[in-house]
C-alpha cells in the first residue's frame, strides 16, 4: 500500500504527472487510430473493396505507417517520464520482447510435436502479455 | 544503498508527495528511493543534495564505507 493515499500503488497511476497524462492520451489516441487503421484495411483486403493494384498497396501499407506513430508516441513517454517509471517500462520491455520471444520460440518446440498452431496474433498477445505482466511486478517491485 | 531521506524529509515536515513535486518525479519514485529499492540517477541525487543542502555523500551511504 502507498504510505499516502492507501492504495496500491503497482494498480495505481497516482504517479503520474499532467505531463505522464498528457503523453498517455497521445499513446491511447495513437494506437486507437492504428487499431481502427488496421481493422479498416484488413475489412478492404478481405472483402476485396478495392481492386488490385497500388491503391491496394497503399491501404495495406497505412496500418505500418500509422504504427511509427505509435511508437514515437511511445518513446516521447519514455523519454519525458520519470526516471522509475522508465525503469519499469525498460524491465517490462524486455521481459515483453525477450521472454515473448523465447516463449515463442519454446512453443514452435511444442507446435512440432502437434501442438496447436502458433498464429501471429497469438504471438503478440504472449509478448504483450508478457509486457504488461512485466509492468504490474515492477510496480509491486518498487511500490 | 542505504540513504537519510525519510529522516531529512520528516525533519522539514513534507509528505512524500510534495519533495516529489519539489523533485519533479513520482511519489513512487521518492518512496522507492526512501525504502532502498532504487537507486536514483546521478542527476537526481544531487537535486536532492541541493533541496537538503547537504553533500551527496551525506544523504547517502554506499554501505561499502568502513
Amino acid at each position: 500500500m502507498s504510505e499516502e493515499t492507501g492504495k496500491p500503488a503497482w494498480v495505481s497511476c497516482e504517479a503520474s504527472g499532467p505531463r505522464d497524462r498528457r503523453n498517455q492520451r497521445r499513446m491511447l489516441g495513437a494506437s486507437l487510430v492504428w487499431v481502427l487503421a488496421f481493422l479498416g484495411a484488413t475489412l478492404v483486403i478481405k472483402k476485396e473493396l478495392l481492386a488490385a493494384g497500388p491503391l491496394l498497396w497503399g491501404v495495406a501499407a497505412i496500418p505500418g505507417v500509422l504504427g511509427v506513430a505509435v511508437v514515437l508516441a511511445y518513446g516521447r513517454f519514455l523519454q519525458e517520464t520519470d526516471e522509475l517509471e522508465r525503469l519499469i517500462q525498460l524491465q517490462a520491455l524486455a521481459l515483453g520482447f525477450g521472454g515473448g520471444l523465447f516463449a515463442i520460440y519454446a512453443y514452435w518446440m511444442f507446435q512440432r510435436l502437434g501442438a496447436p498452431a502458433l498464429d501471429l496474433p497469438g504471438a503478440t498477445v504472449i509478448m504483450i502479455g508478457l509486457y504488461m505482466l512485466g509492468v504490474v511486478l515492477g510496480r509491486r517491485r518498487y511500490r | 544503498m542505504k540513504n537519510r531521506l525519510k529522516v531529512l524529509r520528516a525533519e522539514r515536515d513534507w509528505t512524500q508527495a510534495s519533495l516529489a513535486n519539489e523533485l519533479e518525479v513520482s511519489r513512487q519514485t521518492v518512496n522507492a528511493i526512501e525504502t532502498g529499492k532504487y537507486d536514483p540517477s546521478l542527476p537526481l541525487a544531487f537535486k536532492l543534495a541541493r533541496l537538503f543542502g547537504q553533500p551527496i555523500e551525506d544523504i547517502f551511504n554506499d554501505c561499502e564505507e568502513s
